[in-house]
């Protein structure tokens, strides 16, 4: 297991390395003069020059890449050439908000997917199944966008149950916190909620046709016995890995969801800096994502071994 | 618990606030500049209010965004600034400038007794420091505006004398934008180069504090001169970039003063009765850049343009003045801004003092005399050119509208759509034939001609050089007769209406969503949201 983990931090060091390089190279690849989106309306030869000099953006790339790595391997991300604050402080105040937004909607996503899934396994070929499958088709058809869109224009306009806009964090105010993200959170684990209903599903189909549930009912087991205690708990690992791998996409959904809702997080952030060409933030941004990339791949490689005891790391299998 | 006519009505709200909501045109012509109602206000709460993008650093030396103006409104006072009629009145400063015969020397007595929110004196030397660092700091955005100031002096404890290179009239209007306000030089030297992150300056609102992508919040500075006026604790800035979220959360109540209301949801706006909409015309403009001359970058010598860049709009100016002929101003403010927006001939607003009839002279609107004048240019119709426009869905619509009206001057118009930045990029390298842009607009019109059209100007993309342009525009900025000055942009303007190196649209106008609740909200025609004296309704 050791070794398995030592080996998996090493390769990931490597893929850090290979994201930082694309990523310095790529944005410096996109057309738009990051000194001349700095210079505003007021940009002159001589302005644009000071402003290369002042951030190092005259310098060669292999210079430039270099300074980049030796202060973030300290720590140091710089700081936004546009708004003059240090990038580490702002992705520490625009991760966390992220961080409790994709967890408040795979929460709600896996209640309800989940939930749907078994109903829609257990109660096969009845009403409760086309409903919940209509649920997920519905969930996975409409855009986030509009959802969201929709769920403002009722829930905070027409009826102003809940706060259109802003965050508020978990530990400063739960209740307020639980108020302001109730819909985005919901916008967001939408779609995921429809994956995992569907996938779910399929599984406890599987499941509750297999041979061990069949000698479960015969050893004389409960229904809910049977179905959860066996049927979902082997289910779960397709749906584990499903969620590892909607993950990514739950954050960069959040994107829309973000700046629908106004919530200063992630991807409002990423998505500000690629339109100002603020290279410092980017860089700072595709460092901090690559890493949670690595780290959340990791943990769902370790969580299986949780779930199925069947799957260990580190032996042969592996 | 949600009845059925509770879902009715919930449903009818949703599909009312899909559908297309007509609105009704808003006259045009000289803005009368819009201010808040009569109503008393209550002494304190906490202002919330959307803004369209995140303003940059936080430094009146280093901000470069339209957006940063609205928070320095609150918390950095300047030493002029403009009333309601777009006069420049004294604000830090005492009294109007005193300008030598020969315009060389300029002289301005600074207001005692009034403190920066640190507490520290404002006084002549603070001005001097602020105006040195204006001129001076690696990386400042007011050394362009400054360029022409030689020095400044203390005289006395609240008298500096500015000497300058030459004659400078637009001076005064610098020193009513940023250029003018001056920051505590005790915060400059504890701070440092990161004044950005707390800056200290005079204003009814002092820092408190900011999160980027988020909001900038600002409290009451006790230590303001006019503090009495002041009836809120307080300011939240907050950014919501997307336009219709920043309308559904003035409909919410979850910020009371919204800028930069989208033209599209003017009439929705105007529909609700607990909202109230401030306009005022803008003294910007949008129009189409022309390129004649750019080759080697903006700022450098004109050329002749070489494929695929050249054709004939910079081949022969009659071709240009068919291509704006072709175009229908009006038509494309109803179609594209509902009537929102003004028409515009000219880059000088007509709320401007500076404005006059030949500066708001226009070229007719006729497809037939386009098609004629392409045919006595020589020209086989259509004639092909090519745009760039912005990638947004305005900006595409406005170019199709364009598209569409030159067709019926002889026209075939390619649309090259460009995200914002790169096309700055390219269209400054010179590659380039037509370029939809706009400029934000500044008080002194010499802010929004020369630097455009001026022979080498660090804007003119169009590289455009027209000795007797540059002429009329020197003299105009070495005299601060304001009749003399309208009387020669006049005739920059006529000029530049023969040779059309640009074509202008139309003028934005600066709307404000303001609830119902609030009183005392100000929106000049500068368009920045004044909140000195505004607070909640008693």
């Amino acid at each position: 297991m050791g070794r398995y983990v030592l080996r998996r931090m090493l390769e990931s060091a490597v893929t850090l390395i290979l994201a930082t390089i694309v990523v310095f190279l790529g944005i410096r690849a996109l057309p738009g003069d990051p000194a001349r989106t700095l210079a505003g309306e007021e940009s002159d030869p001589a302005t644009l020059a000071a402003i290369r000099q002042t951030y190092g953006l005259d310098q060669p790339l292999p210079v430039q890449y270099v300074r980049y790595v030796q202060k973030a391997a300290t720590g140091d991300l710089g700081r936004s050439p546009r708004t003059g604050l240090p990038v580490a402080e702002t992705i520490g105040h625009a991760l966390p908000v992220t961080l409790q937004l994709a967890a408040f909607a795979i929460t709600i996503a896996i209640l309800i997917g989940i939930g749907a899934g078994v109903i829609a396994a257990v109660r096969r070929r009845r009403p409760a199944e086309w409903g919940a499958n209509a649920v997920a088709l519905l969930g996975l058809s409409v855009p986030n966008f509009w959802f969201g869109q929709m769920v403002i224009l009722s829930l905070a306009i027409a009826y102003p149950l809940l706060p259109a806009s802003g965050f508020v964090s978990i530990f400063e105010n739960p209740v307020e916190s639980f108020r302001h993200l109730l819909m985005p959170a919901v916008v967001l684990g939408s779609g995921l909620a429809a994956i995992i209903m569907r996938q779910t599903r399929s599984a406890m189909l599987d499941a509750l046709l297999a041979d061990y549930v069949r000698t479960a009912r015969a050893k004389g087991l409960g229904g809910a016995q049977v179905v959860f205690g066996h049927a979902l708990r082997n289910s779960l690992i397709v749906v584990i890995t499903i969620v590892g791998l909607q993950l990514g996409a739950l954050i960069s959904g959040a994107v829309v969801t973000e700046q629908l809702f106004v919530l200063p997080g992630f991807g409002k952030l990423t998505i500000d800096a690629v339109f100002t060409r603020d290279y410092p933030m980017i860089q700072g941004v595709v460092l901090v994502t690559a890493t949670a990339y690595i780290l959340i791949n990791l943990a769902v490689d370790l969580l299986y071994s949780v779930i199925d005891p069947r799957i260990r790391v580190g032996g042969a299998a592996l | 618990m949600f009845t059925s006519s509770h879902i009715i009505r919930c449903v009818a709200t949703i599909s009312a606030a899909m559908l297309v909501v007509a609105c009704s045109p808003i006259e045009s012509g000289p803005a009368q500049p819009s201010t808040g109602d009569n109503r008393p206000a209550r002494e304190g709460g906490t202002l919330r209010v959307a803004l369209s993008a995140e303003p940059d650093k936080l430094d009146p030396t280093l901000a470069r965004t339209l957006v940063g103006r609205t928070v320095f409104n609150a918390i950095c006072e300047k030493l002029y600034d403009v009333d309601s009629k777009l006069q420049i009145v004294p604000q830090l400063a005492a009294s109007q400038p005193e300008f030598s015969t020969d315009g060389l020397t300029i002289t301005i007595k600074v207001r005692s007794g009034i403190k920066f929110a640190d507490g520290t004196a404002l006084d002549a030397a603070a001005v001097k420091t602020s105006l040195d660092r204006h001129r001076t700091l690696p990386g400042s955005a007011r050394t362009s505006e400054l360029t022409s100031v030689d020095s400044v002096t203390v005289t006395d404890a609240s008298t500096i004398s500015i000497k300058m290179k030459t004659p400078f009239a637009p001076l005064t209007a610098v020193l009513a934008d940023r250029a003018g306000m001056i920051m505590s030089p005790a915060a400059l030297t504890a701070q440092g180069e990161n004044f950005a992150t707390s800056p200290v300056c005079v204003g009814p609102f002092k820092f408190s504090s900011r999160v980027a992508q988020d909001r900038i919040e600002v409290v009451k500075d006790p230590q303001y001169y006019d503090a009495k006026k002041v009836h809120l604790d307080g300011l939240t800035y907050k950014i919501i970039a997307d336009a219709t979220t920043r309308f559904n959360n003035l409909r919410s109540g979850d910020v009371e003063v919204l800028d930069a209301v989208a033209p599209t949801d003017v009439g929705a706006l105007k529909a609700e009765s607990s909202l109230r909409l401030i306009s005022s015309d803008s003294l910007g403009y949008q129009g189409i850049t022309i390129n004649l001359g750019n080759v080697d970058g903006v700022g450098k010598a004109p050329k002749p343009l070489a494929a695929p860049y050249a054709g004939p709009l910079a081949a022969d100016k009659r071709v240009r003045q068919a291509f704006e002929m072709s175009l229908d101003r009006a038509a494309i403010n109803q179609v594209v801004f509902r009537g929102e927006y003004t028409p515009a001939c000219g880059p000088i607003s007509p709320a401007s003092p500076f404005s006059s009839e030949t500066a708001q002279a226009c070229p007719k609107h006729d497809p037939n005399a386009a098609k004629a004048l392409l045919q006595q240019a020589g020209m086989a119709i259509p004639v092909k050119v090519s745009m760039i426009i912005g990638n947004t869905s305005d900006a595409r619509r406005l170019g199709e509208a364009v598209q569409a009206q030159l067709k019926e001057g002889g026209f075939d118009l390619e649309l090259q759509p460009v995200e914002f930045a790169a096309s700055l990029t390219q269209t400054d390298a010179g590659k380039y034939q037509a370029f939809q842009i706009g400029w934000s607009g500044r008080v002194d019109p010499d802010g929004n001609i020369a630097n455009f059209v001026r022979t080498n100007g660090s804007q003119n993309v169009c590289g455009y050089s027209n000795a007797e342009v540059d002429g009329w525009l020197d003299q105009a900025r070495r005299n601060p007769d304001v009749a003399t000055r309208r009387e020669l942009y006049g005739k920059v303007i006529t000029k530049l209406h023969d040779d059309v190196p640009l074509i202008y649209l139309y003028r934005q106008k600066n709307f404000t969503g303001v609830s119902s609740k609030i009183v005392g909200v100000q929106v000049f025609g500068d368009g920045l949201v004044r909140l000195g004296t505004a607070g909640f309704a008693a």
